[in-house]
């Protein structure tokens, strides 16, 4: 509970903040069932997840009118308006993630139920997802907890990612002549990219920390010019 | 240049003012400046400088020290008889309270807004006449007062009524016929204290654009309580709190920080500057 003055808007800067991250236990829970669906090729959960993400959108809309009504009534400033500015930023991303798992859950029907799958592919796009899901856990922690560092080490992490997608090429280049079995694996290439961004969007969610602590914006690591 | 003798400042040319006053050019240095009322402080150990044709913005509580400074700028703190200034105040490199500076003089180039509209019972015409003409002016008196009602924004307003009575204005209007007053005497800086206290938003609104404005030809300072007022007008803003001895008898104020208002008002320094801005503190 805030203590001073200004308690009921510190209050509901407070809830905002949890209901925002909030969305990321969405779009992880949303993430899991994706996972499940792509190892059954189960169709009905697949729709499931393209149907809940409208819960996703539902808190995307209602956090960020909310925080528009603050800046509207309360003029935050300094950590505040920061706070403010990232959460926004962070509300997007969590939209963006929920959209990913939407658009692997598109493909799987696709495929169909009985597609000629390969293991290894469909292992790695597992281990992808398992991979993201710590992802996007780390990021909520390193926000909650203000941790530049641990928001950091997303990054690492998200290399991992990138690196399993690029397998997910390698073994659709190498997956043989059958047309049937090359058609699931180039469908499946796009659920690899989709989940290797919604890493990338943890990522995102872990500049804004750094922007929260140190008023500073800056990319952890620039697309253009890869370090 | 403060005496009676020296010759007037000329009008500044061009300069678009930037939040950085090491290197532009000062009107005020202050050094370990303290202000205290019957020998005890109100202000202490106060150092900072005030950049040219900047707006530059003293906020904090209540008690804090923010009028009392800004009435060190022009020497209004004279007026008041158990008043003592310590510490070196330079305007433009001189000491303002050296021997020999005249503190008439001093208040015609440093002039003075204040928190309630304070326009004269005569007409608008004399209000804005009543500098030059106490300065000796005869010629040209028409020019200088459609000139500075111009500056103020308030010409349109006033200029098929220039014989009526000032108190017919409105507040708003009446708190920028001061300023018009006020440059009228072309000074070189003009000291606000709290000018839109007392006034609706919408005449809020014109004053802030009016001090936009008027710092491509003056520096202005200006004490405020409202926090987005600071963070709307000025270029750099100063933070003062209120400190207590052990015993909580006495409390005078000190600088606490003082930066680019874009810094202050995201990313202070200051533990305390983030709480006042915030409004977590009174």
């Amino acid at each position: 509970m805030p203590e001073g003055v200004r308690v009921f808007y510190q209050e509901e800067l407070e809830r905002l903040e949890a209901s925002a991250l909030g969305g990321l236990d969405m779009v992880s829970t949303a993430l899991v069932r994706t996972m499940e669906a792509v190892e059954s090729q189960d169709v009905e959960l697949a729709q499931v997840v393209v149907a809940d993400d409208d819960r996703i959108d539902g808190r995307y809309l209602e956090v960020h009118q909310s925080l528009i009504t603050l800046l509207a009534t309360q003029s935050p400033v300094a950590t505040d308006l920061r706070l403010i500015s990232a959460l926004l930023h962070v509300l997007k991303s969590i939209e963006r993630m929920g959209d990913q798992c939407v658009n692997v859950c598109k493909v799987i029907p696709l495929t169909g139920n009985h597609a000629p799958a390969d293991p290894e592919m469909v292992d790695l796009i597992l281990r992808m997802g398992n991979h993201t899901k710590a992802l996007i856990a780390q990021a909520k922690r390193a926000f909650e907890q203000r941790d530049v560092e641990m928001a950091r080490d997303l990054v690492r992490r998200d290399d991992a990612v990138d690196e399993l997608n690029r397998e997910c090429f390698r073994l659709a280049l190498e997956i043989g002549e059958d047309a049937d079995r090359r058609e699931w694996a180039m469908t499946m290439l796009l659920g690899a990219r989709a989940i290797e961004r919604i890493g990338d969007n943890a990522v995102d969610i872990g500049e804004q920390v750094a922007f929260v602590v140190t008023g500073l914006f800056r990319e952890f690591e620039d697309a253009s010019h890869p370090s | 240049m403060l005496t009676e003798q020296a010759p007037k400042i000329s009008v500044r040319p061009e300069f678009r003012s930037s939040p950085s006053p090491e290197t532009k050019e000062k009107v005020f240095e202050m050094k370990g400046i303290d202000v205290l009322y019957s020998g005890v402080a109100a202000v202490k150990d106060i150092s900072m400088d005030v950049g040219r044709n900047d707006v530059t913005a003293l906020i904090g509580p209540s008690g804090c020290g923010k009028s009392t400074l800004l009435r060190c700028l022009n020497r209004m703190n004279d007026l008041i008889p158990t008043a003592e200034v310590r510490g070196e105040l330079l305007y433009r490199g001189e000491d303002l309270y050296g021997p020999g500076v005249d503190p008439v003089q001093v208040r015609k180039l440093i002039g003075m807004v204040f928190q309630k509209p304070n326009p004269f019972p005569k007409s608008i015409y004399d209000n804005v006449a009543f500098g030059p003409r106490i300065l000796g002016r005869k010629q040209g008196l028409d020019e200088t007062v459609e000139k500075a009602l111009r500056g103020a924004a308030l010409w349109d307003e006033v200029k098929d009524r220039l014989e009526d009575n000032a108190f017919g204005l409105s507040g708003g209007q009446q708190q920028r016929l001061c300023i018009a007053r006020c440059i009228a005497v072309e000074p070189d800086v003009i000291l606000m204290d709290e000018p839109c206290s007392a006034l609706d938003p919408i005449s809020t609104g014109k004053i802030e654009d009016l001090m936009i404005e008027l710092k491509d030809e003056f520096s202005i300072v200006i004490v405020t309580h409202n926090m987005q007022q600071a963070a709307r007008v000025s270029d750099r803003t100063a933070f003062l709190m209120v400190e207590l001895d052990a015993e909580d008898h006495n409390r005078w104020g000190r600088l606490v920080e003082y930066d680019a208002t874009e810094k202050i008002f995201t990313n202070p320094a200051d533990k305390r500057t983030e709480d006042y801005v915030s409004g977590k503190v009174g």
